[in-house]
């Protein structure tokens, strides 16, 4: 009895090492956040499986939002959750991620000579104290839209400052005599793209909420309190509509193509679904460049993308890493900037016969990027963020409110953030 | 020593107090431990020390505390005065006999049976300033009037209430409901015998005997008020200004948007706090009516 006994034990030990060696596909889960054309992504990931049948993955779809996404990315992070490997990351989390130990650090598999491939502000916004934590899947950065047709026919050149936006915009809107026509639609909702919209106002009049190199919070000095009360007295319910208190990206680009806005700001991605005939009522019709400044500064965009990260606690790290390259090759980002319209962080795309060819905006898209800035850099960025969101949340939607006052309040619980890392820091 | 009787209902008891304990106890007890810990989880070099009440203490002094605070009793007494008035009209109406009442009744609970998240997504899109019904009915096509309702810090916040009053009402005409159907129609016809008119009926007879269930239904509807999430949420995320920023949002957001893990703790503590002693008052009350009324 105990040899047959010891057989079958050895018989199970056999068969379940012959079934590990049999390659069973290896399941990675890929969490990203909602894109806007998934069958694109989709038709990579086909791909992928066919160029690799050992590994099976997953696709699951988060919220829209980018704050929204990081709530459920985090959480399953802060479980140590194994069932997921690779997940996108939103330009403003990589140093959170690495100073919480949840992206594994890729310096053995991303060596510097491949990094240099990228546009040098995406490896710099995934570089946490010198070591690398994240592959720029692709690039965004603040985009100014505007309607060709509308400012050819009133013989004027895309504005380059504010102030000429709203006087060629107030020309616009009387000539149409169109009453649902409106001169601006941005996002000013109480949410993340808030910070970015008011970070490039208060940019481009040469101010700063941290500044990157004395890490000095100067949200309540002149440059900052003027654009954010400029905001709030020339732009909500004046060249926007006031319900843009209330729009995120999708809202304010759906009054942009249905014809109810002259000039519009939003990521690249808007390029692709304001030019298609079945979604937009002004394809065809629109230009692209980088966004007004004030008069005697520099336009300034906030720096947006996402960012492919590997879990820590992924159990299937390479495979995961196999993913991960082929989804930022030169080959996949390709594909995803010819058939989902996102900007490629990889410089040789841009010089792609093919990618020139059928993306001549891609060269309206460069100037941009190349003044694209970091929001500020921290691992408590969350924080600083939902200071900012709701002090110019309350700035914009009353026009009553003591902006400095209030400005410099909330410069004072930011400057206890920045000190509160910096302690730890040491 | 336990009677036998009684160490039998006390075995049969158990499976569901250790369902209590486990899914109720024990994450109310975590979120106790926790509040009274710094936990920042993008700084885990912090670990996570024992501060004592001090996220308490910086509660008190919190000034967006404060106001997510009476944002959210602003609502809680709104929308439970509304719910509770609606509900009992909605409660009489339905309980007297009509054709199609059944269909009726079955129709009322329509609006409550709808996943909030859903139900909430239906309002934002109603309340939307450019294509949104309720612009549309309002001023049918002149465009430059349109209100964005949710764009404005009072209105928004009134858009909400609205929503939840639409929600919940047939909750609170359920509940007062039953209240009514228990009321013997022998009443009726003795009051009408002695010349009682409507009101004197509705005063004498219906007031008094439905206040029990009436509290019940203030009870259910304070308590859920309270703990209101998923509407801001899904509405408004909390803005704008704040304006709808009810005190479950803000500790969600210092959670599990800041990673504050402690001080969101002490939020979600301090509602749970208030919604308990809230309902230690209203079951004293109830019990006190229910001898009342029995009496």
């Amino acid at each position: 009895m105990k040899i047959i006994g010891l057989w079958v034990t050895v018989g199970i030990v056999l068969f379940s090492t012959l079934m590990l060696n049999a390659q069973e596909p290896q399941t990675i889960v890929f969490l990203t956040w909602k894109p806007n054309q998934p069958e694109v992504w989709e038709r990579l990931i086909q791909q992928f499986h066919q160029e690799h049948p050992q590994i099976l993955v997953q696709m699951q779809i988060g919220p829209h939002s980018s704050t929204e996404s990081h709530a459920v990315v985090t959480q399953r992070l802060r479980n140590k959750d194994a069932s997921l490997d690779v997940f996108l990351m939103d330009v403003i989390w990589p140093p959170e991620f690495a100073n919480a130990g949840w992206a594994l650090p890729l310096t053995s598999r991303f060596s510097e000579e491949e990094q240099k491939k990228f546009l040098p502000a995406t490896i710099a916004a995934n570089t946490y104290h010198k070591t690398i934590y994240g592959v720029p899947s692709y690039l965004g950065a603040g985009l100014f839209y505007y309607r060709k047709d509308l400012l050819a026919k009133y013989k004027f050149d895309p504005p380059k400052f504010w102030t000429e936006m709203l006087v060629q915009g107030d020309a616009i809107v009387k000539g149409e005599r169109d009453p649902a026509l409106h001169i601006y639609a941005a996002q000013f909702k109480q949410y993340e793209g808030l910070v970015c919209d008011m970070l490039e106002f208060i940019w481009s009049h040469g101010g700063h909420v941290v500044d990157p190199q004395t890490r000095k919070v100067l949200l309540g000095e002149p440059p900052s309190v003027e654009a954010v009360t400029f905001v709030r007295d020339r732009i909500i319910g004046r060249a926007a509509p006031r319900g843009a208190i209330n729009y995120e990206e999708p809202e304010s680009l759906e009054v942009f193509i249905q014809g109810r806005a002259v000039f519009h700001r939003n990521w690249p991605y808007a390029w692709a679904v304001a030019n298609d005939p079945e979604k937009s009522r002004v394809a065809g019709r629109i230009g692209v460049g980088p966004l007004p400044a004030f008069t005697g500064h520099v336009s300034a965009s906030a720096l947006g993308g996402w960012q492919f990260g590997i879990s820590r606690w992924s159990k299937h790290p390479d495979a995961a890493w196999e993913f991960v390259k082929f989804m930022t090759s030169l080959h996949s980002q390709k594909i995803l900037a010819l058939e989902a319209g996102l900007a490629p962080t990889r410089i040789a795309v841009y010089d792609d016969p093919e990618v020139q060819e059928r993306m001549l905006h891609l060269k309206h898209f460069l100037p941009a990027f190349k003044r694209a800035r970091p929001r500020p850099t921290s691992p408590l960025y969350p924080m600083i963020s939902q200071e900012l969101q709701r002090f110019f949340s309350r700035a914009i939607s009353d026009r009553e409110t003591d902006v400095e006052g209030l400005a410099r309040a909330t410069s004072e619980r930011i400057e206890r953030i920045v000190q509160m890392e910096a302690a730890v820091q040491q | 020593m336990i009677p036998a009787n009684r160490k039998f209902l006390l075995t049969l008891l158990t499976p569901a107090l250790l369902v209590l304990l486990v899914f109720v106890a024990a994450p109310v007890i975590q979120s106790i431990i926790l509040s009274f810990h710094r936990i920042i989880i993008g700084l885990p070099q912090l670990k996570s020390p024992f501060i004592g009440a001090e996220n308490y203490r910086e509660l008190l002094h919190d000034p967006v505390a404060r106001h997510s605070f009476l944002v959210t009793v602003f609502f809680v007494s709104t929308t439970t005065f509304f719910e509770l008035l609606l509900g009992l009209l909605l409660a009489l109406l339905i309980n007297h006999r009509f054709p199609g009442r059944g269909a009726l009744r079955a129709c009322i609970l329509v609006p409550w049976a709808i996943p909030t998240v859903v139900s909430a997504q239906m309002w934002r899109f109603l309340f939307n300033d450019a294509y949104g019904m309720i612009n549309y009915l309002v001023f049918a096509d002149k465009v430059s009037a349109y209100i964005p309702w949710l764009a404005a810090p009072g209105t928004a916040l009134f858009a909400i209430i609205l929503a939840d009053i639409w929600k919940t009402t047939s909750f609170a005409a359920l509940l007062i409901l039953a209240g009514l159907q228990i009321i013997p129609e022998q009443l009726y016809q003795a009051a009408r015998v002695d010349g009682a008119g409507m009101w004197r009926r509705f005063r004498h007879i219906t007031w008094p005997l439905i206040r029990p269930a009436l509290l019940i239904a203030l009870l259910f509807r304070t308590i859920d008020a309270f703990r209101v999430f998923d509407l801001a949420f899904v509405m408004t995320q909390g803005g704008p200004a704040d304006a709808t920023n009810v005190l479950q949002l803000y500790g969600y957001k210092k959670m599990f948007v800041e990673g504050w893990m402690g001080y969101g703790s002490a939020i979600s503590v301090a509602v749970f706090a208030m919604v308990l002693v809230l309902a230690v008052v209203y079951v004293r009350m109830a019990r006190r009516r229910l001898l009342e009324a029995t009496l």
